[in-house]
């Protein structure tokens, strides 16, 4: 591995050397978190602490009364203590995740990818992983409301046998239905029965973050309803338009698995390792916002989306020529682009036939797509690194279809409103104006998880179930059918959509179950049916229900449509003078749907780092331009409507734009997401939901906070993260040798590991450089756990973060807390930024978990031995132990250690408590807390293996960090045994611990990033 | 003029310095035994619902262990029976008993007995019994001779030094894996030959450390 040659920062406030970074990394805690908010000193306190427990002293000693309470009846096959695994299903739009769900004598608590399962592949991501806090949320309404008084379900069946009474004779005419996206055969079934009796019903599909234009554009291509299936493993060149598979997409875990697994090959150094025989992939990022799939390019691109279209002409140009988009001025250049970028970029799609994929973002329009489908066609990638296929059981998003409704609501045609799921009245595009529209509908009823917005307004108010409570079914991506299964009767009575369909399609209740085995009859085959749906049951999905492939035939000239559309383009915005507007989904909380949800709240996005906000995001640059500064207040005015929200810079954005986060500034959305955040949707036109021209800003003067994680836990301009280049690996691994010889401790990782060295397992050689001066642990008994981070392999989404939240416990603190530094999670990623700041810098992301040193700082320095090692390496809290001195903290040079300046799990509502882990202990006031190694889980993996009579093997133990990685990133295991993954990736010449030089022996080491850049490109500065 | 020290005022050096000694001593002492769980814990003998006779079902009826406590062996917790396995033999025998009223009425009415939890160990500890049935370690080493209880009573401290005793030197307690159960079982003559013999065929290094069992 070459030396560390180049500089990382952090944030432009950094290299300025700014008070407020500067805080953050001279004390760990900035000054005033001793403190507490409300005005008490840390001194009041301590009198009152002191007070209180001199009362409490003798009441103390009393020991508490506990009671067992055991079942009446106990269910056969639940042996209390150990938690049970079933298979479901959790349906997002279109897609549908299978995952693997924990109970605990009935309670889920924790959620994984299935591995058997098509979109998950034993992964999870950021959203999958909070799910299960949503079905505890104490703000989910508990019973059906009519105008805001509680009734009861039959009371609801009964009133839509009275409303339906007129659509019935009207042949449905007067019955509207506004739905979200979603891909279910049941709904299906449910929806062409319901169509039978009311052939003249309106329904409407929306959703507020959607691909229709994906849709329209390879239905304008292929003149068929088709969707399409990435496949990243195959791809050796990928160029991303405008687009972000890696995380904002509904696929991104299978993208993620397929991306990093092209990404390790040959990134050793040596020969290329996948299946196909090919290389490490190349990924070319165009885009405006920076997203965590331009983090992970070796070539970005800045540019403003409505600057995609003639930047695909103009590629188009290159790889088709003479067969289309030769319109006039495609091959002309575009503003701020070097067109060797775009000459070497056509090059290698060219040179990679057949193994090269476009992808354009859901933002894009119609015309975009349609040409990237047949570019792909052109470039022989269809059925290889692309694959289409027939949509089938699937409601698709078409904002035209809830303009209508939403006019025929205005015109007053519409008796009875249904909103099946979804919130509009938040989230529908402002011109249309859908909560006067809905005033004006006589009866209105809508399915929520909570009182929200929508539900608020309606007539009629069915509390939903959440999906873990739910019988259902759906098709994943490619097809293939999975199922819903419940692993809790709903907590609050809440019902289906299915269910809700089930009468308004009979007029009769019957249970979901019920009716979702009726659509699987005819699937599965009467012939066994109870075994064959068993086998459903336990897998998750019904093997081999893959909607075949279709190879498309190209209808018209979609490139040249595109030619025609870029020229349009540039010709309309030859000025190029005005800000463009960009509307982004909230990786966390993507359209609104989990602004309750603390976990995705409090988790930094991947690439602000912002926390529990959505400021309007812009370049330094035009930043530069407008007078504005971090946290500066503006006022944005577009289409005629005003939104006032501040600003954060981020560099690497592409100039003249400013980009909105959707799904915050709910007003219903319960005790944690209420009032937090703008409501961008307020400026969102039904025209253009994606992107736009014409934006104003004006300055207002006044600042608002916002919590930024960026700058803490922040280790000063040492060489933390590495990375290097393809080709400069290659070259190292034959210069090896001389290498380790010359090798200074602060620029060369650890060389390979060889074995039988004495000492700490071999894992760390003896260097001349070092010597301890404490007493070093002989680490000779049981297993010895390490971990790997594959830098390279790390997309940043976040994923890890909840997984490990979910299963320690670990507590959300709130925005305030978060801006003094107090975030509890164990696991954070850092994100760190190379090159200038107001050019286009590169972003790498390292997750820093505790790094469980074989020396570790922080023992030394414990008054109380409250951390202390054990002999498997484990560097261990105690937390009866711990009196909150905080030295370890300070004296930890990860920063990984995190404090609980308050009992944050005090005010826990009790409900939320069923959702924590029952095998880790829940900590209080003035604890110090950290990452463990999921050590639960290591002590459930060796008692397992004790009472199988067998020894552990390497996989038996997964942290929940790695688990949840849809990237498969880390590897974790027992560095005795040489077969083990994790060794085999220590051994690798990427290999490096962090902060080696201060010799803590850390036994979490991280695999550097390696970028592959085209050599065409050197020096062609974007 | 008239002494002002009285002249037993001249012992008053020694007095002091013997209860110096003392009172700091016996101080100690008393934090040391009274705030231990040698005296909060050991005989906690908590009023149960319905005064189940662990001496009748298990000392005279010979009931096993694990009639009632069936998870004992798979699982961390030994659980408490549902109300379903009071009622299979009651459901015959002393169908009138006045004192097993809360039992039937939770059988017919579905509503939980709640037991009073005897042997508690801190939330932060983690006490698999799968692991220590399997190890061989009797029910008698840590719950005393159950069965001659008339009501369930705390036996042993729980405390973590107690428990670290063992967890040093696991040889003493450990016994054939199917005498796990039996309360009357008593170590054989050459009880150093026994724990040498069950370390050979099942040897097992119990956790000194506080990831054993802190989690």
């Amino acid at each position: 591995m070459p030396p560390v040659n180049r500089t990382y920062w952090r944030s432009p406030a950094q290299i300025e050397g700014t008070p407020e970074s500067r805080d953050f990394l001279e004390r760990e805690f900035p000054e005033g978190a001793s403190e507490l908010a409300e005005g008490i000193t840390r001194r009041d306190m301590m009198m009152l602490v002191g007070a209180s427990l001199s009362l409490a002293g003798l009441a103390g000693c009393r020991r508490p009364v506990e009671e067992i309470v055991p079942y009446v009846t106990a269910p056969e096959d639940i042996v209390p203590g150990i938690p049970r695994y079933y298979a479901t299903t959790m349906p997002f739009g279109r897609s549908a995740y299978g995952l693997i769900v924990e109970s605990h004598e009935g309670r889920p608590t924790k959620i994984e990818g299935n591995p058997s399962h098509p979109s998950t592949l034993g992964g999870s991501s950021a959203r999958v992983q909070a799910s299960v806090l949503g079905l505890y949320d104490p703000d989910r309404s508990q019973s059906v409301t009519l105008r805001g008084t509680r009734k009861s379900w039959n009371d609801f069946v009964t009133a839509w046998g009275q409303m339906t009474q007129v659509h019935a004779a009207g042949g449905g005419a007067g019955l509207a239905i506004i739905s979200e996206s979603f891909c279910s055969p049941t709904m299906a079934r449910l929806i062409s029965e319901l169509r039978v009796s009311y052939p003249r019903v309106q329904w409407a599909t929306y959703d507020a973050v959607s691909d229709e234009n994906r849709l329209a554009g390879l239905r304008q291509a292929t003149g068929r309803d088709v969707d399409l299936m990435l496949r990243f493993d195959r791809a050796s060149v990928i160029l991303t338009l405008d687009a972000d598979p890696l995380l904002s997409d509904p696929e991104m875990m299978r993208h993620a698995r397929g991306f990093a697994d092209g990404r390790r090959a040959g990134a050793s150094g040596g020969a290329p390792s996948t299946s196909s025989g090919q290389g490490m992939n190349r990924l070319y990022a165009v885009e405006g916002v920076y997203s965590l799939t331009g983090a992970m390019a070796d070539h970005r691109l800045r540019l403003a989306s409505r600057q995609i279209a003639p930047f695909l002409a103009a590629l188009a140009a290159r790889v088709a020529p003479g067969g289309a988009g030769t319109g006039s001025g495609a091959k002309a250049g575009i503003p701020g682009v070097d067109p060797r970028w775009i000459d070497a970029l056509a090059k290698d799609l060219q040179a990679n036939r057949g193994k090269s994929l476009i992808v354009a973002g859901e933002r894009q329009p119609a015309a975009v797509h349609a040409a990237v489908c047949a570019l792909n066609t052109h470039l022989g990638n269809t059925g290889k690194t692309v694959s289409y296929y027939e949509t089938k059981d699937a409601a698709l998003p078409s904002m035209s279809s809830l303009a209508s409704v939403v006019s025929a609501m205005k015109a007053g045609t519409v008796q009875t409103l249904v909103v099946l799921g979804g919130n509009p009245v938040f989230d529908a595009p402002a011109d249309l104006d859908f909560a006067s529209a809905m005033a004006k509908v006589p009866h209105s009823i809508a399915l929520g998880h909570a009182v929200d917005e929508t539900s608020s307004a309606t007539e009629w108010h069915i509390p939903r179930a959440h999906y873990l409570e739910s019988w259902g079914d759906a098709r994943a991506v490619g097809g293939t059918l999975s199922i819903v299964q419940p692993l809790i009767l709903p907590l609050f009575g809440g019902r289906t959509p299915v269910e809700v369909m089930g009468v308004m399609v009979s007029g009769q209740d019957r249970p979901g179950y019920e009716i979702v085995r009726e659509t699987w009859k005819p699937i599965l085959g009467e012939a066994d049916f109870e075994k064959k749906w068993n086998r459903v049951l336990h897998d998750g999905l019904l093997a081999g229900s893959e909607v075949p492939e279709v190879v498309p035939d190209l209808k018209g000239e979609a490139v040249a449509e595109l030619g025609r559309l870029g020229a349009a383009i540039q010709a309309a915005s030859g000025s190029g003078g005005d800000l463009e507007i960009v509307f982004l989904p909230s990786p966390s909380l993507h359209d609104g749907r989990f602004a309750n949800d603390g976990w995705l709240q409090e988790l930094p996005d991947p690439v602000t780092k912002l926390t529990w906000d959505n400021p309007a995001l812009v370049s330094p640059k035009t930043a530069d331009t407008l007078g504005l500064a971090n946290e500066d207040l503006i006022r944005l005015d577009y289409a005629g409507r005003s939104l006032e929200l501040p600003v954060w810079i981020v560099p690497g954005m592409a100039d003249q734009v400013v980009a909105l986060t959707l799904g915050y500034g709910r007003v219903r959305a319960g005790r944690v997401g209420s009032g937090v955040g703008f409501d961008t949707f307020a400026v969102r036109s039904s025209r253009s939901p994606g992107f736009d021209s014409g934006v104003k800003v004006t300055r207002l003067g006044r600042k608002y906070p916002l919590s930024a994680t960026q700058h803490h836990g922040s280790m000063e301009g040492r060489p933390i993260v590495r990375e290097s280049t393809l080709t400069e690996l290659r070259s190292s691994v034959t210069a090896q040798p001389a290498r380790v010889d010359s090798a200074h401790a602060a620029d060369s990782p650890q060389p390979p590991k060889k074995a039988g060295v004495p000492g700490a397992l071999g894992v760390f050689e003896e260097d001349p450089h070092h010597f301890s001066l404490w007493k070093e642990h002989t680490y000779d008994k049981g297993p010895q756990w390490g971990m790997t981070i594959d830098l390279n392999a790390c997309i940043g989404c976040n994923a890890c973060m909840v997984a490990c939240q979910s299963e320690n416990n670990v507590p959300v603190v709130g925005k305030i807390q978060v801006a003094k530094g107090r975030e509890m999670h164990w696991l954070r990623v850092d994100r760190y930024f190379s090159g200038e700041p107001s050019g286009s810098p590169e972003m790498v992301f390292q997750p820093v978990p505790c790094m469980h040193c074989e020396d570790a700082p922080c023992e030394q320095v414990c008054p109380v031995a409250a951390t202390v090692h054990d002999a498997q390496g484990l560097n261990v809290m105690v937390y009866n132990r711990c009196i909150g001195t905080r030295y370890c903290s300070n004296n930890c040079p990860y920063k990984v250690r995190r404090f609980n300046f308050f009992n944050f799990t005090k005010d826990t509502p009790d409900i939320l408590r069923l959702a924590m882990n029952p095998d880790v202990t829940v900590r209080s006031r003035g604890v110090m807390e950290k990452c463990t190694y999921c050590t639960q889980r290591i002590n459930r993996g060796k008692i397992d293996a004790k009472l199988a009579g067998r020894e552990l093997r390497d996989g038996d133990v997964k942290t929940a960090c790695q688990q949840a990685c849809p990237a498969s990133a880390i590897e974790f295991g027992d560095l005795r045994d040489q077969s083990s993954r994790v060794v085999k990736a220590k051994a690798d010449l990427r290999n490096y611990a962090l902060l080696e030089e201060l010799n803590t022996k850390p036994r979490t080491t991280y695999l550097a990033k390696v970028r592959n850049p085209n050599p065409d490109l050197e020096g062609v500065r974007t | 003029m008239a002494q002002i020290f009285p002249p037993w005022w001249n012992k008053l050096p020694i007095v002091a310095a013997i209860a110096g000694c003392l009172v700091p001593t016996v101080a100690t002492a008393g934090v040391w035994y009274y705030f231990s769980p040698w005296y909060t814990d050991v005989g906690y003998r908590p009023v149960q619902p319905v005064p189940y006779s662990h001496r009748l079902h298990v000392g005279e009826l010979g009931l096993d262990c694990r009639y009632c406590h069936a998870s004992v062996e798979t699982s961390a917790v030994a659980n408490v029976p549902p109300t379903q396995t009071c009622m299979n033999c009651h459901q015959i025998v002393k169908r009138d008993s006045e004192k097993l009223a809360p039992i039937r009425e939770s059988a017919a009415s579905g509503r939980p007995m709640r037991w009073i939890r005897v042997h508690k160990l801190p939330d932060y500890a983690y006490f698999p019994h799968n692991a220590h049935v399997a190890a061989g370690i009797g029910c008698v080493s840590c719950h005393g001779r159950i069965d001659e209880m008339e009501t369930v009573t705390q036996m042993r401290p729980l405390s973590m030094g107690w428990c670290l005793e063992c967890h040093r030197n696991p040889g003493p307690n450990r016994r054939p894996v199917s005498e796990v159960t039996n309360m009357k079982w008593t170590p054989p003559r050459d009880a150093g030959t026994l724990a040498a013999q069950l370390g050979r065929e099942r040897p097992v290094n119990p956790p000194t450390e506080c990831s054993g069992c802190h989690r």
